[in-house]
């Protein structure tokens, strides 16, 4: 699985013009019309890195847009919130991130 | 390979048709007119009306002609056109079908494929009817984009540096605004607002109520009762509407409007653009409100805008410009026509789909957020219907994202799933999008996971699925709001209706009428006295025969040709036939 980096041709360290710079052109190159897929590719890879909060949640939670199914099932796994390290949750703090991030994923049922 | 798509503008009170040429943007014009009044009637003979004349014919046959039939669409509703229910979709289709027919004989080739504008903030129901339209005129859709996108499209079209531009567009029926960033040949629409129901037709409702109250206040009388008294109120209500845009002061003049205690009413009355202004005031505040919104949306204030560009035939009312300047403290854009650039972009964006070369990409995004409902937590507490937001608003289309849900109880095999569009945390306060049901899941205990997949395509349409984990079982529809949709076999059934009622009508620009300015500026007298003259003949349809009644119509057409031409000598054999008549009726 390429990750937004990859699919956007830009380096890990790479700032947020660098970033719009390489999303416009990948956009000129691939309308949606030709191949929507590889548009949505795009577009995911732009959200998940385009500035610094969200390069910051891509790094934290990264799995959660990559890796669906991981997720689903360590959210049925366990009842216990996803444990973060100290690093990590001071970063979290200073990108401002929603404190809702930091919540367990809890699915509840439909109803019907 | 180069295939002709031609991209329309079908609006609530104007509808254009243009195309790319050889690079070249060109409306195409109906005997020289570029605009297709969005009205249908059907006429004496039954034969069916677009345009112009359906629009002439408002005034003395409101029962048989169908206006604004845009605000309708995506309702489950009908229509009475002549004694015959129609949907919304197929009142749309024979305006596109004319639309289809003004390209073909303009062009000289048969036309299938458009691109078809629709105002961001339509709905999915809204979009879908419009595709729907299209299918029913035997044009395929083959995209539909924001109106205030394809403006952008058609202002973009000529420059490359990168701005950031607000596009305002205020139409007849429907308000959108959009931020839109411009940048190496990418038109990227970042936020999209609006009201679905808000434009020059509640400007003219503003007046018309106005008049009515004074009416009320000075005879005693209601004339909203009287349909023919009505048609000729909404008219003189545009028509003040349309001075005040560059006067001060409209006088609203009506002789024999209709009969009270057997004597004749006259509506007489002046408005100033200040009462007028005071009048559309919540209209106009609403308008900001929603470009607040936006501009919240794509994250900017107001000094983040470059330009601003100005869409719809209601941006002439100088108080908006006013606003406008007072809020970005610079001049807005008006170089193209405001009622054209929408039909122009959207022949753009026709080109570029059909393989010429243009060199532009669109990014377009949905102004909703769709979810569903599950049980969960709202105010504290539990509640059955706490929404869950899958696609948010202002995401890039196309867009698939996913949830999961687990069923609640053992042995549970039907699963019944709400979409909602909307923001509200209750998902019950938010539009209620489609309902459908997924079945034959497997019998295990409660928990089984059901994953909800939300698609919405470049239209703008929203796709459902859903699928059980375990098994794979996978369950998709397009999201079905019963009636208002229509199954592909009654899609057959309306598509031969529309075409057997243009079975009679006549094809191509053969009735080429005069020029109509927006305004008849000329006051000769010969003028005013036909005016007079066509007023009092209406006051009296309801007492004559049909067959003078026909003679009167004949006339009357007559009249108002010449009084559009300014053509004062042609005036004078008709108007002393409809001054006899009128005599004869009199005495
Ligand atoms: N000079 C004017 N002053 C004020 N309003 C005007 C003027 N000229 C046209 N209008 C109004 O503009 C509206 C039509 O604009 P336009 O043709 O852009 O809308 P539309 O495309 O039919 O509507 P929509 O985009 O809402 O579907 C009508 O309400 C008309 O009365």
């Amino acid at each position: 699985m390429k990750t937004p980096y990859q699919i956007l041709e830009v380096t890990a360290g790479a700032d947020d013009s660098e970033i719009r710079q390489a999303y416009l052109q990948k956009v000129k190159n691939n309308p949606p019309d030709a191949d929507q897929e590889k548009f949505r590719e795009i577009q995911a890879a732009n959200e998940s890195i385009k500035d610094y909060r969200s390069r910051i949640r891509y790094e934290l939670f990264h799995e959660q847009t990559l890796d669906f199914d991981a997720l689903l099932d360590q959210a049925f796994g366990t009842d216990q919130p996803r444990q973060i390290d100290h690093d990590q949750f001071i970063d979290l703090l200073r990108a401002g991130v929603e404190a809702i991030e930091l919540e367990s994923i809890t699915i509840e049922p439909e109803k019907t | 390979m180069n295939e002709l798509i031609i991209g329309i503008d079908l609006g609530t009170t104007n509808s254009e048709v243009a195309v790319v040429e050889q690079g070249q943007v060109r409306v195409l014009d109906d005997g020289g007119r570029k605009i297709l009044p969005s009205f249908v009637g059907i006429d004496d003979n039954g034969e069916i009306l677009v345009g112009e004349r359906a629009r002439n014919q408002y005034l003395v046959y409101p029962e048989r002609t169908i206006k604004s039939i845009k605000r309708l669409m995506g309702e489950d509703t009908h229509v009475d056109l002549a004694g015959q229910a129609y949907t919304p979709q197929e009142i749309s289709a024979i305006i596109l079908k004319r639309l289809k027919t003004i390209a073909e004989t303009s062009l000289g080739q048969m036309v299938s494929k458009a691109v078809i504008t629709v105002p961001a903030y339509f709905s999915d129901a809204q979009r879908q009817a419009t595709r729907d339209a299209g299918a029913i005129a035997g044009l395929e859709v083959v995209r539909m984009i924001n109106e205030p996108t394809a403006a952008a499209l058609a202002y973009h079209h000529d420059q490359s540096a990168a701005q950031r531009m607000l596009v305002y567009d205020l139409g007849g029926g429907t308000f959108d605004v959009s931020v839109v960033n411009v940048e190496g040949g990418v038109v990227e629409v970042l936020s999209s607002h609006g009201d679905n129901h808000l434009g020059g037709d509640d400007f003219d409702q503003r007046i018309i109520d106005y008049l009515l109250d004074h009416l009320r206040e000075t005879y005693g009388v209601d004339a909203s009762k009287d349909s023919k008294a009505m048609a000729r109120i909404v008219r003189a209500a545009e028509n003040a509407k349309f001075q005040l845009s560059d006067q001060p002061y409209a006088r609203i003049e009506e002789e024999y409007l209709l009969e009270h205690d057997g004597s004749p009413v006259h509506l007489s009355v002046e408005l100033s653009r200040m009462v007028y202004e005071e009048m559309i005031e919540d209209c106009i505040d609403a308008t900001f409100d929603a470009l607040h919104i936006a501009l919240k949306g794509a994250k900017m204030t107001a000094a983040d805008i470059d330009e601003i560009i100005l869409v719809g035939g209601s941006i002439r009312t100088p108080c908006i410009r006013e606003r406008l300047l007072d809020e970005f403290g610079f001049e807005p854009h008006g170089e193209l026509d405001p009622e054209l650039c929408v039909a122009m972009g959207a022949a753009i964006q026709a080109a570029m789909i059909g393989g010429q070369q243009v060199d532009t990409v669109l990014v377009d995004v949905t102004p909703y957020t769709y979810g569903t409902s599950a049980i969960g937590m709202l105010n504290g507490e539990y509640y059955p219907f706490t929404y869950v937001p899958i696609i948010h608003k202002n995401s890039v289309l196309p867009i698939r994202k996913s949830d999961a849900f687990a069923t609640s109880f053992d042995g549970q095999e039907v699963v019944d799933v709400t979409i909602y569009q909307g923001e509200d945390p209750d998902a019950l306060n938010n539009v209620k999008s489609g309902e459908f049901r997924i079945e034959g899941l497997q019998d295990v205990e409660a928990g089984n996971i059901i994953t909800l997949t939300l698609e919405l395509d470049l239209d703008g349409i929203l796709h459902v699925s859903a699928q059980e984990k375990e098994t794979g079982l996978e369950k998709s529809i397009t999201i079905k709001n019963a009636l208002s949709r229509f199954e592909s076999a009654a899609l057959d059934t309306a598509k031969q209706r529309i075409t057997s009622l243009f079975g009679q009508m006549e094809t191509g620009p053969d009735v080429v009428e005069p020029h109509e300015e927006e305004e008849e500026t000329s006051t000769a007298p010969e003028i005013e006295a036909a005016k007079k003259l066509i007023a009092k003949a209406e006051s009296l349809f309801d007492q004559v025969s049909a067959e003078d009644r026909e003679d009167m119509i004949d006339l009357i057409e007559t009249l108002s040709n010449c009084i559009k031409a300014n053509d004062i000598e042609g005036l004078a054999e008709p108007s002393e036939q409809l001054a006899d008549i009128i005599y004869y009726l009199e005495s």
